[in-house]
């Protein structure tokens, strides 16, 4: 039965290719291109720059490709977000856990863009990066600090991860996969 | 589209300019958008409206703020497609509709991703849309890429980073300079395009740097440039070097000269004519020099590509202005191109040959012209009209059918372009040929009687009215403004009123006829016209009798206006209405801003009707107003001449500052023309120093400092100084500018409080023998010498050395002399082994000078000169001979 399953599945993917478009926010320096990286090919490096704009990128899990908005987290791209955030799969939103002075800014930033009109309804994934750091947050803290359980609105999910040592980062993309087939 | 295949069907003809887009909407486009949201992209379709929406804002639509932005971030979402055409139609609208610079950031990081990848076309693309839109700060990020790019082995990728390099030279040129090494390098590329761009660049990155183009320019001369265009752009830089290195002719070959030379020669015609031009340009070109481009050119002049005809056309027709005689041997093959399809071609051909042609071509042209004027374009009739004035001030005896042509013309139809054209023509033509005064003015009053331009009219009755009654019959032209009167609108009424005055003033026995006139214009339905004959009546005295009228009266109606208009209007508007009536002398008369005067080199074409209209060219009169608003000057008397400016200092540098010597009878009064570049320095009680120890006969009478000299807006400085009457007494002058300098803060503008004495050395300055001689033409030499008599006649012969050839020979004593040539008498045929010249002009004095220049080859190079002199006063004829002897 099982094994059945297994094969129709299968051969449904082979047919029923998948695609879904996310949007990658949330303040500089939380990770989001490098949670990219690691989701497309599993590297990590220390050493990145800043995005200036959005990097675009194509991932492909199983049957389903996903197109990634990897946006620049910088206050001047801020305002653009929305814009790459219109009719996406889902919004994921990259919090530094270990940085508890931007909290408050990163909490602002993601309520503000969750109140436009055009977005309602978009499932929401948070993810608190850096988990590999002391000092870092729990889940229960960040959920708190975020302020996630006032999100009524939407489906909202919140995972911790490291993307340097790769923690969390398979029930990430479960998720993500699970989203794509709700979503079809 | 099924529409638009049926349109096609039916008018075939006009299949070539039929655009598939034509008549699309802006609205429907923007809705078609919205596909470039779709999760499932068509590329093919997204290209398609991309080229609508660059077709609409090619055809000047324009998109409001918020459409832009929607259509700008739809399109960045298309940078997830592979698509090579797609792409590179993004790059292209991202570079069209140029978002703001907070939104266009967006792209960054996609562009500089494209710059790195592998395809070809999208780093090429993606360098120049992202030099496009970025700042000094990511410039500095990314300059390592571009750098990388400068050398890329693909043509299209490098052209791209030097074309990019060449904008970004405006906005961040430290970044740029950095690059000359890779530019240096790509210089040296095969690829012809890459070379083009390099050479353009590098030039660009060393533009202020006077030796390095010149180095830049020696190296590449010795032949690594193989590219047409790239070598064009060589020979232009060339001429530029030789044009700075100034002519050290003396010492032999002009520098280069062998490099333009050998580019005659080579394969791409392009090439050719770009050094053929560039050698006819060259300052003070010798015969010689120009034989080779002449002949290439000529060649050129009977290909089948119009545009090779047009352009060798067009060089030679320049040329005739400066060498008439060298072009003499194309005017065979020109005189075919006079029925060249292409008129532009034709007019140019014409223009030429009436230029170079002799005296005796002339009718025979003129008949020539005649045929063709009524196939031509106003605009080459006015070329024409141009051609045939200059024409007749080398030909003066010719006038005659010159003036019979041009009142011709007149009478047919033309745009007001074309007739103010001819009536400028004949105007100058009268004031430059007495002879032909009489008739040219004639000729005027028959055009006003049918005239349709107002201002034409207008202009041609004031000038009636200061010529007019200086000939031998006034009377007969007053039927025709008293015409005017009756005829037609109240403008040209008025200036009628106004000659018809003029008349009266100036000429006593018809001043009872003129009266009885003006009485019958009180009755006029105009205010104007009215308020005129009443006013000319009162100042004219009334009682109509034959009287001398006074000078005042004359000073009035014939008198240049000497009040600024601007300050006129000031004070007029602080004028309260009171018991005390408004006095016109208490209008400054000092101008502020003086921009004409400075700038422009005194105009070498002369104005026709715009200029005053009494003898003096605009600029003499606009120094004199100049001059005369400065009480100290006020007794020096008249103005003699006024030099053109001479240059103290050099291009580009902190202080600009030039100097015109304005010679009086018995003082000389420097004017200098300061411009402050710096825009952080204000600059206070700025002087001149003027050292004349190395000019014992002069001594320094007064100094009118300037108060503030702030940035970019030019101030004069006048040093004055005495000097024996009437002697052309020569001198060298150093020169220092001294001033206070304060800082300014370039932002509010606010200066420091903190002034700095400060000193800046300027060139010598030198007055010499030709800044006591006004050119001043005759028409018939001939005539004016035989009058002038042998009395005080000087004669003398000189050896003048070695010479490049005789026509520099003939040229420099020319300027030494600072006469003004006859009949065309300047221009040395070719190959000539004697030659001789007519000059004439006014010795300081108000003397008249004619000298008659004869020259002679004498051995291989030497040439030998007689230089007779005639003019109203013996020690001037020897002042003449002394400056050639110690010239």
């Amino acid at each position: 039965m099982g094994l059945w399953e297994a094969f129709l599945n299968w051969l449904r993917s082979l047919f029923f290719k998948q695609e879904m478009e996310l949007s990658l926010i949330g303040l500089q320096n939380a990770g989001k291109t490098s949670l990219v990286n690691v989701v497309a090919t599993g590297g990590y490096s220390e050493d990145m720059i800043p995005t200036v704009g959005f990097n675009m990128r194509k991932v492909t899990k199983g049957n389903v490709t996903i197109k990634l908005w990897d946006l620049g987290g910088q206050p001047r791209f801020r305002s653009m977000w929305e814009r790459y955030c219109r009719a996406v799969s889902a919004i994921v939103y990259v919090v530094d856990a270990a940085d508890p002075d931007n909290l408050s800014i990163s909490r602002s930033e993601l309520h503000d863009l969750l109140s436009k009109p055009s977005l309602s309804g978009i499932p929401l994934l948070v993810l608190g990066n850096k988990i590999d750091k002391t000092g870092a947050l729990s889940k229960q803290a960040l959920t708190d600090q975020m302020d996630l359980k006032s999100i009524t609105d939407r489906e909202v999910c919140c995972f911790m991860i490291s993307c340097k040592n790769s923690t969390n980062i398979d029930s990430v993309i479960d998720w993500l996969v699970k989203h794509s087939k709700s979503k079809s | 589209m099924a529409q638009q295949l049926v349109k096609k069907d039916d008018d075939r003809d006009d299949e070539a300019e039929y655009s598939p887009f034509m008549g699309i909407e802006k609205g429907a486009v923007l809705q078609e958008a919205r596909v470039f949201n779709d999760p499932q992209l068509d590329a093919r379709r997204c290209s398609q409206v991309i080229t609508k929406l660059l077709y609409l804002l090619n055809q000047g639509e324009t998109f409001t703020k918020t459409e832009a932005t929607e259509v700008f971030f739809a399109v960045t979402k298309l940078f997830q497609s592979k698509d090579m055409g797609l792409r590179r139609m993004v790059y292209l609208m991202i570079k069209e509709i140029s978002p703001s610079a907070d939104e266009v950031i967006i792209v960054t990081s996609s562009l500089m991703k494209d710059m790195n990848s592998k395809i070809d076309m999208y780093r090429a693309n993606a360098i120049r849309v992202l030099c496009r839109i970025t700042d000094g700060t990511l410039l500095a990020q990314i300059e390592r890429y571009l750098k990388q790019a400068i050398v890329d082995k693909n043509p299209v990728v490098a052209s791209a980073a030097l074309v990019s390099g060449i904008h970004l030279l405006q906005t961040n040129p430290e970044i740029v300079k950095r690059w000359s090494n890779e530019v240096q390098e790509a210089v040296q590329s095969r690829a012809a395009l890459v070379q083009f761009h390099a050479l353009g660049l590098l030039h660009q990155i060393r533009q202020n740097d006077r030796l390095a183009v010149s180095k830049l320019v020696t190296s590449l001369t010795r032949g690594t440039v193989r590219s047409p265009l790239a070598q064009c752009l060589l020979i232009r830089y060339t001429s530029q070097v030789i044009c700075e290195s100034g002519n050290n002719t003396q010492s032999g070959d002009r520098p280069f000269y062998d490099y333009l030379e050998s580019c005659l020669r080579h394969k791409s015609e392009m090439v050719i004519f770009e050094a053929a031009r560039a050698i006819t340009e060259l300052n003070g070109v010798t015969t010689r020099e120009l034989t080779p481009a002449i002949t290439v050119l000529q060649l050129f002049l009977s290909s089948s590509k119009p545009v090779l005809r047009f352009a060798a056309v067009r060089t030679l027709n320049k040329v005739a202005m400066t060498h008439p005689t060298s072009v003499t041997n194309c005017n065979i093959d020109m005189e075919s191109l006079i029925s060249d399809q292409n008129r532009s071609i034709a007019t140019l051909a014409i223009t030429t040959l009436l230029k170079t042609g002799n005296e005796s071509s002339v009718d025979r042209l003129m008949k020539q012209i005649t045929n063709f004027m009524s196939d031509i374009a106003d605009e080459f009739k006015i070329v024409v009209v141009e051609a045939i004035r200059s024409l007749c001030q080398k030909f003066p005896l010719k006038y005659r059918s010159l003036m019979n042509f041009l009142s011709n013309i007149l009478r047919e139809e033309g745009g007001f372009e074309y007739k103010k054209a001819i009536v400028d023509s004949i105007v100058i033509l009268i004031r430059e040929i007495p002879d032909a005064k009489e008739t040219g003015l004639l000729h005027l009053c028959e055009f006003i009687e049918d005239c349709e331009f107002t201002y034409l009219s207008t202009q041609i009755l004031h000038f009636l009215g200061i010529e007019g009654p200086k000939t031998s019959d006034p009377s007969k032209y007053i039927r025709f403004v008293y015409n005017r009167v009756h005829l037609e609108n109240a403008t040209v009424r008025a200036g009628a009123v106004s000659t018809l005055a003029k008349f009266g003033a100036a000429v006593d026995e018809l001043k009872p006829r003129i009266f009885v006139l003006l009485r019958r214009c009180l009755f006029d339905s105009d205010d104007e016209v009215r308020d005129r004959a009443t006013l000319y009546l009162n100042t004219l005295g009334g009682d109509g009798s034959v009287v001398e009228t006074d000078k005042a009266v004359k000073d009035f109606l014939f008198g240049p206006f000497d009040v600024p208009l601007v300050n006129l209007e000031t004070s007029l508007k602080n004028y309260v209405p009171s018991e005390e009536a408004f006095d016109i002398d208490s209008v400054p008369k000092e101008v502020k801003s003086q921009p004409l005067a400075e700038k422009k080199a005194p105009g070498k074409k002369p104005t026709g009707l715009g200029a005053p209209p009494s003898g003096p060219p605009s600029t003499a009169d606009a120094y004199q107003r100049v001059l005369s608003s400065i009480p100290e000057f006020a007794n020096f008397g008249n103005l003699f001449k006024s030099s053109e400016p001479v240059e103290l200092t050099e291009a580009e540098t902190e202080y600009a500052v030039n100097v015109v010597k304005h010679i009086f009878d018995r003082h000389v009064v420097f004017q200098y023309n300061c411009t402050n570049t710096i825009p952080e320095q204000l600059l206070e009680h700025v002087i001149v120093i003027v050292d004349s120890s190395e000019a014992d006969e002069f001594s320094e009478v007064f100094s009118k400092p300037l108060k503030s000299l702030p940035y970019d807006s030019p101030g004069q400085i006048f040093v004055a100084f005495e000097k024996p009457e009437g002697v052309a007494t020569l001198g060298k002058f150093s020169n220092v500018l001294k001033f206070i300098v304060r800082e300014v803060d370039p932002t509010t503008g606010e200066a420091d409080d903190d002034g700095v004495e400060d000193e800046y050395q300027l060139e010598d300055l030198d007055i010499v023998s030709a800044d006591y001689t006004l050119k001043v033409g005759v028409s018939n030499f001939r005539n004016a010498w035989e009058s002038l008599g042998p009395d005080y006649e000087r004669v003398d012969e000189y050896g003048l050395g070695p010479r490049e050839s005789l026509a520099e020979a003939v040229n420099t004593v020319i300027n030494l002399l600072g006469l003004q040539p006859c009949e065309g008498t300047e221009a040395v045929p070719p190959n000539s082994r004697s030659h001789t010249c007519l000059l004439s002009g006014v010795f300081i004095g108000n003397i008249k000078v004619l000298v008659r220049l004869s020259f002679g080859l004498d051995g291989p190079k030497d040439v030998a000169m007689k230089l007779t002199v005639r003019s109203e006063d013996e020690t001037v004829s020897d002042a003449i001979h002394e400056i050639v002897a110690s010239g």
